[in-house]
């Protein structure tokens, strides 16, 4: 039963390791982003739609990866030029960008439509005709090219912001950016490589459902994953390595109440259903609520301000 | 300056969404759609039917699940399109809405002088009894509402269409006793509604009765719930693991929940080589959407929903619950893949007969 569980974490964790590493690197940068619902649900429709089109699961992750781009340029405009509010700018993003995705599906495909469904991403085992039950095998073998993606994105983004200079620099701009401004670095520039950096990596992980988790789009399956996430990075403490045992960790407790509940010998599945929230209360209680994350988050910065 | 930007950009998205909105169209002979897009109360859209004459009667239906779900949505959708083309109504919809806008889209069609709102699933009740005693002119159909529900309704302007859970169960369980080889079989439900537990109920002792018959021992898994009508990734999972416990035979009443299933009944069996695990599709014939469907439990939601608009055109509407059943035709099996074998079909159809005349597992 462990394999079984430990299987379905890895599925489960990895669209929510894109969406966590790009609130990330958002918050790195000092703009706090709750859109990512709405980004990864643009780049669940896009990536599906292309890759219905051209049959090519992986262009559909790309084009995902570039209508989450395309979709968060809105944000970084009124939030970084126009200094608007970065909350409500996300919340307009969670409610403008699920309901184009909508739109969009429901213009090309029509009304009470049949049920549309794509081929998904080969894994490595298939592309290497490799068919075994065993444990590791599956583990380490039958995934797809995303779920490598997702942990060698967390080990770039874990070297880059502890071992690199461009890396501080990025994490000075999140912690103050005036200062980051009198060293000479271009502060508007790096929010704006943040939001493109956290447009595509939410894209992807909107894209990663509909080309390699299930074969059809759904209105909502993001799922609140966006908002699992956003609680993963301040959970993760805002590093590369707490984001990535966070999102393992929700997408334990996810696998594992899915399995308790198959089987349950008569035990109610409200009881199985509540596993992640009450694992989460307590992994909160025992970490504490220090407060870790950058300084500067969530403030507008205007270069004229004294 | 920077702030008037804002704010045109905010007015921008704003009018982008209703741009998407109130966009009818009227060519005939189709069930035709335009979006609103409205983020937590889901898309909606409106379509004039061409099939009749018109009668300037409109219905609206909601739905917390896509009507593109391939499933629950989709039939029940279609249903209405149907019924409205037949009957001459105009028709709208709002689906994939929270439960906490159930109310409110409810309302809104209420308000926009909507004669008939068709609501398909038992989790509406509460909304639809609220909003029938606010507006005692609007007729409320209530799809597998409660036999209780319409006297609840104090303006008796509520109709329960409830096809007979049992039964539901029964057409599936039949099916899936005689196909099973592993002796076991598995259900995945959506919400715990009490429609759900019925037809769980009815698969569970007629695959157990069917599988007696044929010398065999069957068990049907316990009942699991997605909590949501959209997590086809639930499905996945929950059919994944029900695979491993040595389930072979599938039913659900999850919407798209059972599209995720399907996937991964199908996976299953690519990985093996062969189709040994099957799924039974409702409430539309789905054959042929999936390898691993091998029947279907069909209900004419349209017949129900006909009902309804004639109740209202003839000013009759309310207070009543309309059974569907196998024995006034709104239940039936759709039909079957070669998958099952010809003397098991003979079996089934038998089975069937025995429902129709009221003496299964008597």
């Amino acid at each position: 039963m462990i394999s079984e569980v430990l299987l379905s974490t890895v599925r489960m964790a990895t669209p929510l390791i894109f969406l966590a590493l790009a609130e990330l690197y958002s918050q790195r940068a000092g703009l706090v982003h709750i859109g990512l619902e709405g980004l990864a649900a643009i780049g669940s429709l896009v990536g599906f739609l292309v890759s219905l089109i051209t049959g090519s699961p992986m262009l559909g992750v790309v084009a995902g990866a570039a209508a989450g781009i395309l979709t968060n340029m809105i944000f970084a405009y009124a939030t970084i030029t126009l200094c608007a509010e970065q909350i409500v700018y996300g919340m307009a993003i969670n409610i403008f960008a699920p309901a184009l995705a909508a739109f969009i599906y429901r213009v090309y495909f029509g009304a009470g439509s049949e049920l549309v469904q794509v081929g998904l991403m080969s894994t490595l085992s298939q592309s290497l005709g490799i068919q075994s039950d065993n444990f590791i095998v599956q583990l380490f073998l039958d995934q797809t090219p995303m779920v490598y993606l997702a942990y060698i994105l967390v080990i770039v983004t874990v070297i880059y912001f502890n071992r690199t200079k461009s890396g501080l620099n990025y994490k000075a701009v999140g912690e103050y950016p005036k200062a980051a401004a009198t060293l000479g670095i271009n502060v508007i520039g790096v929010k704006y490589v943040a939001s493109i950096l956290c447009g595509a990596l939410a894209g992807m992980g909107g894209a990663y459902l509909t080309t390699c988790y299930a074969n059809t789009y759904v209105d909502g399956n993001v799922a609140g994953r966006g908002f699992i996430a956003l609680a993963a990075v301040i959970f993760g403490r805002w590093t590369g390595g707490g984001v990535l045992l966070a999102c393992l960790f929700f997408g334990f407790c996810d696998a594992l109440q899915i399995r308790l509940q198959v089987g349950s010998f008569g035990i109610p599945y409200q009881f199985f259903q509540m596993i992640p929230y009450v694992a989460t209360i307590v992994v909160l209680a025992l970490l504490g609520m220090k407060k870790a994350g950058p300084k500067g988050v969530g403030k507008a910065y205007l270069p004229e301000e004294r | 300056m920077k702030k008037l930007l804002a704010l045109l950009l905010a007015l921008t998205m704003v009018l982008s969404l209703g741009a998407c909105g109130n966009k009818t169209t009227t060519t005939e002979g189709d069930a035709n759609t335009g979006d609103t897009s409205t983020g937590d109360t889901g898309d909606t859209g409106t379509g004039s039917e061409g099939g009749a004459e018109s009668t300037g009667l409109k219905v609206a239906m909601i739905c917390d699940s896509s009507i593109s779900d391939g499933g629950w949505g989709m039939s029940c959708y279609n249903a209405m399109v149907a019924a409205a083309e037949s009957n001459g109504w105009e028709t709208a919809y709002s689906d994939s809405i929270a439960q906490s806008a159930y109310y409110d889209t409810i309302v809104s069609y209420c308000d926009l002088g909507y004669d008939l709102i068709y609501a398909p699933g038992n989790q509406y009740t509460d909304a639809v009894l609220q909003a029938a005693e606010e507006y005692p002119d609007i007729a409320f159909a209530l799809l597998n509402g409660g036999t209780d529900t319409p006297e609840k309704a104090t303006n008796g302007n509520v109709t329960s269409l409830l096809p007979d859970a049992q039964q539901v169960g029964w057409i599936a369980g039949a099916l899936a006793g005689l196909m099973t080889e592993s002796g076991t079989v598995a259900f995945i439900g959506g919400m715990e509604l009490d429609t759900t537990l019925g037809k769980y109920e009815g698969f569970a002792e007629a695959a157990a009765y069917v599988g007696e018959q044929a010398g065999k021992t069957v068990s049907a898994l316990d009942i699991v719930y997605s909590g949501d009508f959209s997590a086809t990734d639930k499905g996945i999972e929950f059919a994944k693991a029900m695979i491993n416990q040595g389930a072979d035979v599938f039913f659900g009443d999850a919407s798209a929940v059972d599209s995720g299933a399907r996937q991964a009944i199908d996976e299953a069996n690519a990985a093996s080589g062969s189709v040994k695990i099957y799924d039974i599709a409702q409430p539309s014939d789905l054959l042929g959407q999936n390898e691993c469907i091998i029947g279907s439990q069909v209900t004419d939601n349209t017949a129900l929903v006909s009902l309804c608009m004639d109740a209202v055109a003839n000013g009759t509407f309310g207070g009543e619950v309309i059974y569907g059943t196998l024995q006034n035709g709104v239940l039936s099996a759709g039909a079957l893949s070669d998958l099952v074998p010809a003397d098991v079909q003979d079996q089934y159809n038998a089975y069937l007969q025995e429902m129709q005349d009221g003496t299964f597992m008597q």
